[in-house]
């Protein structure tokens, strides 16, 4: 006969509610943790997929995920000259605002090289890839767009020809893929009195020439991506490359260190904090339940000792109980995150070695838990069943 | 007195360091109960039957003295207690003026649980509990909880509990405290009925008299001994 089971159905309301509470702190440690895994994957979206091995950005800079970075327009003809280069790609990346429908949007513009760039480390859900024209943009879903939509940017109109799912930026928001040429051009709006007040700075009057802009123009090339040829050797084409002193070489696993130990640092922090917060709290809530469940039972172990009960049996009682709580929360807690994380605006990532982790940490609590319960289950003397 | 000695006290000693002193519940007690012996324990409160039979029924340990079950000393002033939970499980049964059945098992469940503790397959053990509910005419309330049972049912419900190993001795304190005069009679009629059909030597204390006449033998304690 399972006493701890019979327990629990005696009263299962109660049971299910504490069963709940349980599952809505491990809901809260899922959340957390599976934020912080949404925070880190988006961050590392562009970087792992663009399929660079070495980000060439401005020089003593860690750009451009780390900290501003403008390379000058000619880097990547430079860079394509060095031996053991595969290819170059001219990137960017922004944040901009804009208007559609009447309301105000916010997207990451990412410039990317077409048609070097053939998109081909990105999954379009609808729509197709950047064809070689301008004024078209692939949009992630997040932003609200629809293939065919219509939207302002700078001067200029960008029409929706693909979408993608999941491509945001650390900070979440949707990416926005045009091609570089549109991306500087995004970039480099400005009103007409900034037109004028540089000419002004400049002296010039006004009469551009046919190569060069009567107002100084800064380049809006963060990076360059490189691929080497397969036999070359990084460390040589690296040291070329840095030789020139403008611009600095980084890795992929750099680009990564740099995203991970310097930008999400403290939000990675902060995160990790409440998630052992609130690991904390679910600990000594379930003790505190178990606890609790075992003083309510005192009579009933008096009991079961006065008739004989061998102390595996009270403890079986306990433990078992301690056990059915946390298991009912787990899961209850995965079917209650599964239904409401998919709503969160930023992504939750569920892993199952996090929530294989979980299940360990909440069956030590559980064991802790019982233990204790048990340890004051043992103090119980058979004639208390008189008291 | 029919048969040998269940139970023996030799010199049962009891005493309890207070504020005031040291008070002696119970001081030196001798008596045995035969197989099949109904035995009345009476007495004014404090006079050390209930500490009698914590002793007899190895949940105190006594100051000084001896308890002997079935021939084989079980209780002195240096014996574990916690050792004694398997003489408890297979020779005594208790009853007490609360019924104290679990409140999350039926009534069939609680018998049962005795008998499961005691190693009994599941299966056969609520065979014999259905079995010993019938013979209390209980049959009809085996599946029903504890809170919906009536005392005297209650009450039964723990009778047969206490029977389910067919522990030689059965240890009964104030079980009719609780109940109406026909219940409480019915239940004393009961306690008569296993004495003599199955050989079971039974101490009861109470301050009941109106079933006086159901014993085989009457017992008064007075400041823990027995009057003469």
């Amino acid at each position: 006969m399972n006493l701890a089971f019979k327990d629990a159905c005696h009263a299962p309301a109660r049971f299910a509610l504490t069963s709940f509470g349980v599952a809505f702190l491990l809901t809260a440690v899922i959340g957390m943790v599976g934020l912080y895994r949404g925070v880190v994957e988006d961050a590392l979206l562009i970087i792992e997929r663009i399929d660079a091995d070495l980000w060439v950005v401005q020089g003593e800079r860690a750009g451009p995920f780390a900290e501003a970075s403008a390379v000058a327009a000619d880097v990547d003809r430079r860079v394509a000259g060095v031996p053991g280069v595969a290819d170059v790609r001219r990137f960017s990346q922004f944040s901009q605002q804009f208007d559609f429908a009447g309301r105000m949007r916010r997207a990451t513009v990412t410039g990317v090289d077409v048609p070097a760039d053939d998109g081909r480390w990105l999954t379009l859900i609808a729509g197709r890839w950047l064809g070689a024209g301008r004024y078209e943009a692939v949009a992630d879903a997040v932003t609200g767009l629809r293939i065919g939509d219509r939207v302002t940017l700078a001067r200029d109109v960008y029409e929706i020809v693909g979408l993608t799912r999941g491509m945001v930026d650390s900070a979440g928001d949707g990416l926005l893929f045009v091609v570089i040429n549109d991306a500087t051009v995004i970039a480099q709006r400005r009103t007409s009195e900034e037109i004028h007040l540089a000419r002004a700075a400049h002296g010039s009057s006004g009469a551009a020439s046919a190569d060069t802009s009567s107002v100084a123009q800064d380049s809006k090339i963060a990076a360059v991506l490189v691929r080497l040829d397969p036999a070359a050797d990084h460390a040589r084409v690296r040291a070329a490359i840095a030789r020139w002193g403008d611009v600095a070489v980084l890795s992929t696993a750099e680009q990564r260190d740099l995203m991970l130990n310097a930008r999400l640092w403290k939000l990675r922090l902060q995160i990790l904090a409440f998630t052992l917060l609130i690991l904390l709290i679910t600990a000594l809530v379930v003790s505190l339940i178990v606890y609790t469940m075992t003083i309510e039972k005192l009579h009933q172990i008096a009991l079961l000792k006065l008739i004989g009960a061998r102390e595996r049996v009270v403890a079986g009682m306990i433990g078992q109980q301690a056990a059915l709580i946390g298991f009912g929360g787990f899961l209850a807690a995965i079917g209650v995150s599964r239904l409401i994380f998919p709503l969160f605006p930023r992504r939750v990532v569920l892993l199952p070695s996090d929530l294989a982790l979980l299940a360990l940490l909440l069956a030590v609590i559980c064991a802790v838990a019982a233990f204790v319960g048990i340890a004051r289950a043992s103090r119980v003397q058979a004639r208390e069943v008189l008291s | 007195m029919s048969g040998a000695p269940v139970l023996s006290a030799r010199g049962l000693t009891r005493h309890y360091a207070s504020g005031a002193g040291v008070v002696r519940a119970l001081d030196g007690v001798s008596f045995d109960i035969a197989a099949g012996e109904l035995v009345g324990i009476f007495g004014p409160s404090g006079s050390g039957k209930s500490t009698f039979l914590m002793l007899a029924g190895l949940l105190e340990r006594p100051s000084a003295g001896e308890v002997w079950l079935g021939g084989q000393r079980v209780s002195h002033a240096g014996v574990h207690l916690d050792g004694l939970r398997a003489t408890r499980r297979r020779r005594i049964g208790f009853v007490f003026q609360r019924a104290n059945l679990i409140p999350f098992l039926s009534a069939i469940e609680n018998v049962a649980l005795s008998l499961e503790i005691a190693d009994v397959a599941p299966p056969d053990a609520r065979h014999h509990a259905r079995r010993l509910l019938e013979a209390l005419d209980l049959a009809h309330r085996a599946d029903s909880l504890p809170a919906r049972l009536s005392g005297g049912e209650q009450q039964r419900v723990a009778v047969a509990r206490a029977l389910a190993n067919g522990p030689p001795l059965i240890l009964a304190d104030e079980p009719t405290a609780a109940l109406d005069s026909a219940r409480s009679r019915q239940v004393m009629q009961l306690f008569r009925r296993i004495a003599t059909t199955r050989g079971t030597a039974v101490a009861v204390v109470t301050h009941d008299p109106r079933s006086v006449d159901l014993f085989d033998r009457i017992v008064e304690f007075e400041d823990g001994r027995i009057k003469k």
